[in-house]
């Protein structure tokens, strides 16, 4: 059984945002990535990855948001990623460092404005 | 936790429900045509479509077993339809056979033990899945689907031929009963027509629906006159009023009524005495009213007459009649049959004298017939007896036989007997019989069949079921249990209207409807319904359902009862029953409203789901039965199976149901937060199952979100770690331990691969989580494998 996860993707200007809902582990990290990736046009700004509704991300998952900075970086586009206050996220993001790679907001609103 | 499938989950969940909807559809076919190659056409395009492989098959295995008969193709040449291929040749279908399960190439040039068949070679086949139809002993061949393509198949596509396959075996069992069944009724038919003796039968409800030629001969009546409400019309009104309270009784009981009377003999304008023998029948398991047979007993009762009067003028009248007569001495010895009885036999009267008559009785009724003559003889009384006697062409043919003692100036001189031929009536029973044994086969085969035969594992609960047949008939009750994506879990009972073939196949699409349903639709209502148009655009059935879905984190419940009784709930605090989600039957209204209700069923409780065969009695209020099983129910037990037998005890005591029973006990273990020990598969598929787990131990050991959380991250980040190096594929398995010692939560992963040097930052970080978020971090390599125990002090701990 893969891990159950739905990406919404949405766009606000000229940059995306991905709503993650559910869980990503390794059944599904390359799945997320992949539709993800396909939907970020190149002339794209930059790419929120809001995990407000995420219920389990592990290093996998991590790899992905590492991966994905890593690509967009590339084309010139932006990663951030949403983080509300209080997720039991936080500590994971902190522990792997994430923050070299991609931004972390506590609010779309405010990473779409920063 | 919220759950919502992904796109690719949905798809996923399309492919299953679409599968499942096929499999349910060639197993409606399979019911609804007796054409077999009709249905195997459809399921091997199915089977093609459905894999998305470029050929499939169906090959039949001869009667020797040595060959393979090609009896349905998809994809490939016509001309290979209708072949017979070497079955030693086809090395695959052999293969499955012999395993007596499913076998998969993904990709024949890396599997150098297995060689494509020169046709397969020829098609450019490189992968391949096939499946043995019919169960070990009783092959009837292989289902395969063949690919150009090299391709893993997957779980589910060997589930999916797997169901595939055992359909066809139903479909190819059935059709053979059914040639079977055919056969017998056109040889009982023509034996009808052509027998001397007197036939009729009647349906359910005591109306004649059939007589034979015989039968209009001696009434002289057409055969418009005797159907209908025309029982014992022409009996001799001196005989009628017992012959219908008789007939009546028996026919109430349903018991065989033997009945002699005088039936009106049209040819000759008089009265003849008869023998009736009227059985009961079953068609199907179901009371389908009586088949009966009349014989001409005339000249046996008129002897017994007779002989009252004089002696030779009984001789006079024995040598002219057409029956065979035969009279004893006080000691049973025979001192005249009659020539009627040497007709019959070919034999001399002074061959037949003494008690040599007896030679001519078949060996296999020859001991028994004798101890009940020998018996009625010591007690003087009227002897019977139906036994197998050789006639003068050397063929045994069946007679009965009744002798009655004889008495002169009042004390005892022998017996006078008369044998009359009925072989066709005992060839035509042994025919009835077997027509309704090959029925009663194929729905008992087909109920088995559709029953789980053991339900799955579901972690977290157990499952005790039990299934009690009323009798003879072959009923429609059913229980299942399903696991859904969402982590709760589908119960389900239900009970078709009816008995026998048809009832039980309804009870197999019903019992596919519902899981295909199950899965896609969370709520039961809507599952309900679903099913209800599903049977509403359908055949013509009804059946009464509790459908139930459990999360067993909270022991939250939402259900649903179609016309069903309701569940009852043992908790710790006392029995109660769910009574809401009253909704009407499936199949009785389209469209119908079905309600559902939610209650709670505390960790550690039972809940029964059981079928109306339980708790229905006629003359008692339902009210009554439910008190009664909540009562036998209510007291404690631990052991589930012992629970099962005394509700069955309490409220069965004689186990003879008058209708089925299914009963289904289902127990929410109590979640221990002192200690968790799992072994699961070394696949990454098993951490949802990791987490799920995980999560309720530590809820239950005190664990806050957080902790909860980061913890059950850890654990599977090490977990992870174990799946990424277990060896090769197969069956490598990982176990983890998690234990509450004082406030602090030990946990350990246990796997037989070594951890590898972590290359690039996606291993570091792996280890950088399990290291940041626990207390305390041990690796060890022991035994081949490496050991992670990982510590964390609890900020609220709950005491055990």
């Amino acid at each position: 059984m893969t891990a159950p996860v739905e990406i919404a993707v949405e766009r606000h200007g000229g940059t995306l945002v991905a709503h993650v809902t559910g869980e990503v582990d390794m059944t599904n990290a390359g799945h997320v990535r992949d539709q993800v990736l396909d939907s970020v046009p190149n002339d794209a700004l930059g790419l929120v990855i809001d995990l407000t509704e995420c219920r389990y991300l592990d290093s996998a998952g991590i790899e992905v948001i590492f991966d994905l900075a890593r690509r967009l970086r590339r084309r010139r586009q932006e990663l951030r990623v949403v983080v509300p206050h209080g997720s039991p996220l936080t500590r994971v993001l902190e522990l792997t460092e994430v923050a070299t790679a991609a931004p972390i907001h506590e609010t779309v609103d405010s990473a779409l404005a920063g | 936790m919220l759950r919502r499938p992904s796109h690719r989950q949905r798809d996923e969940l399309r492919a299953l429900a679409s599968r499942q909807a096929a499999v349910a559809e060639i197993g409606r076919r399979a019911l609804a045509s007796d054409d077999l190659d009709d249905i195997l056409r459809a399921a091997v395009e199915t089977a093609r479509s459905e894999l998305r492989t470029d050929y499939a098959s169906v090959l039949e295995l001869t009667s020797d077993g040595r060959s393979l008969h090609v009896r349905a193709t998809a994809g490939f040449p016509d001309d290979m339809l209708g072949g017979v291929l070497r079955a030693d040749a086809e090395e695959l279908s052999r293969i499955a056979l012999d395993r007596d399960e499913p076998l998969s190439i993904g990709d024949f040039t890396e599997e150098p033990d297995f060689v494509p068949s020169a046709v397969q070679r020829e098609l450019g086949v490189t992968s391949a899945l096939v499946a043995p139809i019919g169960i070990s002993g009783r092959h009837f061949g292989v289902l395969g689907v063949y690919a150009r393509e090299p391709r893993p198949y997957e779980a589910e596509d060997v589930n999916f031929i797997r169901a595939l396959a055992s359909t066809i075996g139903l479909a190819a069992e059935r059709s053979h009963h059914e040639s079977r069944v055919r056969d017998s009724e056109a040889r009982f038919r023509e034996l009808a027509d052509t027998t001397p003796a007197l036939m009729w039968m009647t349906d359910p409800d005591a109306h004649v629906t059939f007589v034979n030629e015989g039968w209009l001969r001696f009434t002289g009546r057409t055969l418009g006159e005797e159907l209908g409400d025309t029982f014992g019309l022409s009996a001799h009104p001196d005989d009628r009023t017992e012959l219908l309270s008789r007939w009546r009784d028996a026919f109430r009981r349903r018991e065989e009524l033997r009945f002699e009377y005088r039936l009106m003999h049209a040819p000759t304008g008089a009265y003849r005495w008869v023998l009736e023998v009227a059985t009961p029948r079953f068609a199907d398991g179901v009371f389908a009213g009586y088949v009966g047979t009349t014989t001409d007993i005339h000249e046996r009762r008129s002897m017994e007459e007779a002989l009252r009067e004089s002696e030779a003028g009984f001789r006079d009248l024995a040598d002219s009649a057409p029956v065979m007569i035969w009279t004893t001495d006080t000691r049973g010895l025979v001192t005249f049959v009659n020539e009627g009885w040497m007709r019959f036999t070919g034999t001399t009267l002074a061959e037949e004298l003494g008690s040599s008559w007896a030679l001519g009785v078949h060996p296999e009724d020859v001991e028994q017939m004798l101890a009940s003559w020998h018996e009625s003889l010591d007690g003087l009384e009227i002897w019977e007896y139906e036994y197998r006697l050789m006639s003068h062409t050397g063929e045994y043919r069946w007679v009965v036989d009744r002798g009655v003692p004889r008495y002169e100036g009042g004390s005892f001189v022998g017996y006078v007997g008369a044998a009359v031929d009925i072989h066709e009536r005992i060839l035509m029973q042994q025919q009835l019989r077997e027509v309704y044994e090959i029925e009663h086969t194929i729905a008992e085969t087909l109920q088995r069949s559709l029953l789980p035969e053991r339900l799955p594992e579901i972690e977290g609960l157990r499952l005790v079921p039990r299934y009690l047949p009323a009798g003879e008939a072959i009923g429609g009750d059913w229980y299942d249990a399903l696991e859904r994506m969402d982590g709760r879990v589908a119960l389900i009972v239900g009970d078709v209207v009816g008995h026998g073939l048809r009832a039980a196949a309804t009870m197999g699409q019903l019992r596919n409807a519902f899981r295909a349903y199950g899965l896609i639709e969370s709520s039961p209502a809507e599952v309900m319904a679903r099913v209800n148009r599903l049977v509403m655009s359908g055949e013509d059935a009804m059946a009464t359902v509790l459908y139930i879905v459990l999360d067993r984190e909270t022991g939250e419940v939402t259900y649903s009862a179609a016309g069903h009784p309701p569940p009852l709930v043992l908790a710790p605090d006392g029995a109660h029953f769910l009574e809401g989600g009253r909704s009407m039957p499936i199949g009785a209204a389209d469209p119908a409203v079905f309600r559902e209700a939610t209650g709670v069923v505390p960790p550690g409780s039972t809940l029964l789901l059981y079928t109306d065969g339980l708790v229905e009695r006629r003359g008692v209020p339902l009210e009554d039965s439910l008190e009664r099983l909540a009562e036998a129910a209510g007291e404690a037990e631990d052991d589930l199976e012992k629970l099962c037998e005394r509700v069955l005890g309490a409220v069965l005591p004689r186990r003879d149901p008058s209708d089925d029973v299914a009963l289904l006990a289902v127990r929410l273990s109590a979640v221990s937060g002192r200690a968790l020990r799992l072994s699961l598969p070394a696949e990454p598929e098993s951490l949802a199952l990791l987490r799920r787990r995980l999560e309720r131990f530590l809820h239950a050991a005190g664990a806050d979100e957080l902790e909860s959380y980061e913890i059950m991250l850890t654990v599977c980040e090490a977990a992870g770690n174990a799946i990424e190096h277990a060896y090769g594929p197969g069956d490598a398995s990982f176990d983890v331990e998690a234990a509450l010692v004082a406030d602090e939560l030990i946990a350990s992963v246990r796997d037989s691969g070594q951890w590898r040097d972590r290359r690039g930052e996606h291993r570091g970080r792996g280890i950088k989580i399990i290291m940041g978020l626990m207390d305390d971090v041990s690796i060890e390599s022991q035994n081949g494998g490496t050991l992670v125990t990982m510590r964390r002090r609890l900020a609220h701990a709950r005491a055990a």
